[in-house]
């Protein structure tokens, strides 16, 4: 029994992982630009797809793409943002619903950009997948891989943001934009900074994702969606409660699923979005904001 | 005294001979025009692995009937949308070819669950359907007028999965399904098939895609340690739950996934753990229907790759509709429908032949297990290609 439960807390906690730098992406994005990127699930997607293609292609291990997407997705980030986020952000209240639009519509040309690329079809990858058994533990190579590189990338990002000027500049910018304006710092590049980390964290989730799950051009809107949820649990804007919301989220899904089946599974990250709604509606962490609050 | 028309009666009467010309010619022109056969192929979304065989058995048999002169002399052709693998997008699609494009044929869509939406439609609009990938025999029961089955039911698949694994001392079972229609059949099937044979069901659970992680239900199957491992599913869910069951450290004597496996793309996205899965088929490339063998060389021609038994169901479902053309000289629903109903049409699947409310009756279900790369049909053991290898390794 207590090898059971240390199974399923292990493996809780290897999806939670992942899940971690599905959402941070997004969360820094929402962070310091007050934008929900819709294309954030498809930009992981096509990351995913690319890996597919990379790895069967040149049969090396997926994990050389995760450098090369995460600088390519980092300028393609910053164009992104400076070419069709930029132009709307000073058109006051109107201009998140613009921003929603406006991803909506790049999420769109993405996901059909990868249909005509990469197909239709789901595909996975057969690399990493030894399983090492440790005193009746089993512990998959993939999973682990994709957790460990999850929470480090994500733990990275953390120490960016906390101990080094460039992050603090933006961690400040995330938290008041107008005391940020007021202490001399460029806003506008900050915006760009933040949508082009978000995009290559994306993309690093993507190469991750491709060795835990099949993925297909299609998938993008769920992963956005789910993206969001851990965001939203978390709190918005609030990157420690990301983590423990990814944390919750996997181990919640992993007991959820063994004991209830697949069908609780799969409405877990939902139903907890509701409870929270109802019950803590600021989320986890403590410096998240609910996902109505106006405050920037 | 001879009258002379002015230039404006002239004109008048050029003009009405030329809208008389018009309206004579207008029906001729569209009788020789290209018969269209209306269907929507889900080439994204979940199913879009299976379906694309869907598809390509369409297409090819419609060029193949095209090589042989058409049908009534006339050229045939597809006109298909993208339905995303969605129920809802297919009710709107076929609406669409029935009322706008004013197809001339349909053929059904592809899964059970994607069919149960669209068949009341046929019925409504009174348009005789083949339905090749509605393997789930609820569809076609009382109510049902226009619907034909056009592959074997679903609660025959994988059938031959507890009889043989009980032949090799297998003694409990897990069953695994999908939230679907078919795959729910099938799973259910598989239960009550386990209870007769007297070896118990130690887990059976239902799932829905797209799951993020199989983790948690191989856990399950795992500690419930069963000797056959039955999963009613889709390709991605086959491919999902073979990974998961290897990455908590399972193997079970009998791995059987119903779609998937006999797909290319599953072995090259599960590598070495496709070894020795079982799965099952509704067509095999050396089963002795008629034409199978042309019908094999002409699939890898035009696409390059080897057909799998959506294509063969498709294929037929055309070869079926051809028949019942050419024998009622006649495109009216009505008589297609009675003579689909009432005779017999030899296809590459097998014996296409409909009994009450359009339920299949001939087609037939196999098993084939991956061996070492290639597929190699073990049940029924009269047509058995080699013997099954046990047990299942996981590597």
């Amino acid at each position: 029994m207590f090898l059971l439960l240390l199974q399923l807390v292990v493996n809780g906690v290897l999806l939670g992982g992942t899940y971690l730098l599905l959402a941070q992406g997004l969360n820094l994005v929402f962070g310091v630009m007050g934008v929900v990127n819709l294309a954030h699930g498809a930009i992981i997607t096509l990351a995913g797809l690319f890996t597919f293609w990379f790895a069967t292609t040149t049969h090396l291990n997926p994990l050389l793409v995760l450098p090369i997407v995460f600088i390519v997705m980092l300028a393609a980030g910053a164009g992104l943002q400076r070419v069709l986020i930029e132009p709307i952000v000073n058109s006051g209240r109107k201009a998140e619903l613009l921003s929603l639009m406006v991803t909506f519509g790049l999420a769109y040309v993405l996901v059909e950009g990868a249909l005509d690329i990469f197909g239709s079809e789901y595909v996975s990858l057969p690399d990493l997948q030894t399983t090492w058994v440790i005193g009746g533990l089993a512990v998959n190579e993939a999973l682990v891989v994709a957790g460990l590189l999850g929470a480090g990338i994500s733990g990275a990002l953390q120490v960016w943001l906390q101990h080094t000027a460039s992050g603090k500049t933006l961690l400040a910018t995330s938290q008041n934009q107008i005391g940020a304006l007021s202490c001399g710092i460029d806003v506008r590049r900050m915006r760009a900074v933040a949508f082009a980390v978000g995009s290559a964290l994306a993309a690093a989730a993507g190469v991750l994702l491709i060795l835990v799950i099949p993925l297909a051009a299609p998938t993008a809107d769920t992963l956005t969606i789910l993206a969001f949820v851990i965001v939203a649990l978390g709190g918005l804007g609030d990157y420690q409660g990301a983590a423990l919301a990814a944390l919750l989220l996997g181990l919640v899904q992993s007991f959820v699923g063994y004991y209830l089946g697949g069908n609780a599974e799969y409405v877990v990250p939902y139903l907890l979005l509701i409870i929270f709604m109802i019950v803590r509606p600021q989320g986890l962490g403590k410096a998240g904001r609910p996902i109505w609050s106006e405050k920037r | 005294m001879r009258e002379t028309s002015s230039p404006v009666t002239l004109c008048c009467r050029l003009a009405t001979l030329v809208a008389a010309a018009c309206l004579i010619a207008a029906p001729m022109a569209h009788a020789e025009g290209p018969i269209v056969i209306g269907a929507s192929a889900s080439e994204t979304g979940p199913l879009a692995v299976d379906a694309g065989y869907h598809l390509h058995g369409l297409e090819l048999g419609i060029a193949e009937a095209n090589a042989h002169g058409g049908w009534l002399g006339r050229k045939l052709e597809l006109k298909y949308y993208d339905d995303k693998s969605d129920p809802g997008t297919a009710v709107r699609l076929y609406t669409r070819l029935i009322t706008e494009d004013k197809v001339d044929l349909v053929v059904g869509p592809y899964s059970s669950g994607i069919t149960q939406a669209v068949a009341p439609l046929f019925n409504k609009y009174q348009r005789v359907a083949v339905d090749p990938g509605a393997s789930l025999p609820d569809i076609f029961v009382a109510g049902n007028e226009w619907n034909i089955q056009g592959i074997a039911t679903s609660t025959g698949y994988l059938e031959g999965i507890l009889p043989l694994a009980k032949e090799h001392g297998a003694k409990n079972v897990a069953v695994l399904s999908l939230q679907s229609a078919y795959s729910l059949a099938c799973g259910k099937a598989r239960h009550e098939q386990a209870d007769k044979l007297g070896m118990p069901v130690v887990y059976d659970t239902t799932y829905a895609l797209p799951q993020p992680d199989f983790s948690s239900i191989a856990l399950a199957v795992k500690n419930a340690n069963p000797d056959v491992v039955v999963a009613c599913s889709y390709y991605p869910d086959s491919v999902g739950l073979t990974q998961a069951l290897q990455r908590v450290g399972f193997a079970p004597k009998f791995l059987a996934a119903t779609i998937g496996p006999a797909e290319a793309q599953f072995t090259s996205a599960v590598g070495a753990l496709a070894n020795r899965i079982i799965s099952n088929t509704t067509w095999w490339p050396s089963l002795k229907t008629p034409g199978n063998a042309e019908f094999i060389a002409a699939y890898k021609a035009k696409f390059h790759e080897d057909p799998d038994y959506h294509a063969a169901a498709t294929y037929s479902a055309i070869e079926a509709l051809g028949a019942a053309v050419k024998a009622t000289k006649s495109l009216d629903q009505t008589k297609l429908r009675d003579w689909l109903m009432t005779h017999e049409v030899p296809t590459v699947e097998g014996m296409f032949k409909a009994g009450p409310y359009g339920i299949g009756t001939q087609f037939k279900q196999y098993m084939f297990q991956i061996q070492n790369g290639d597929r190699k049909l073990i049940w029924p053991k009269d047509l058995a290609e080699a013997k099954a290898e046990v047990p299942y390794t996981g590597h």
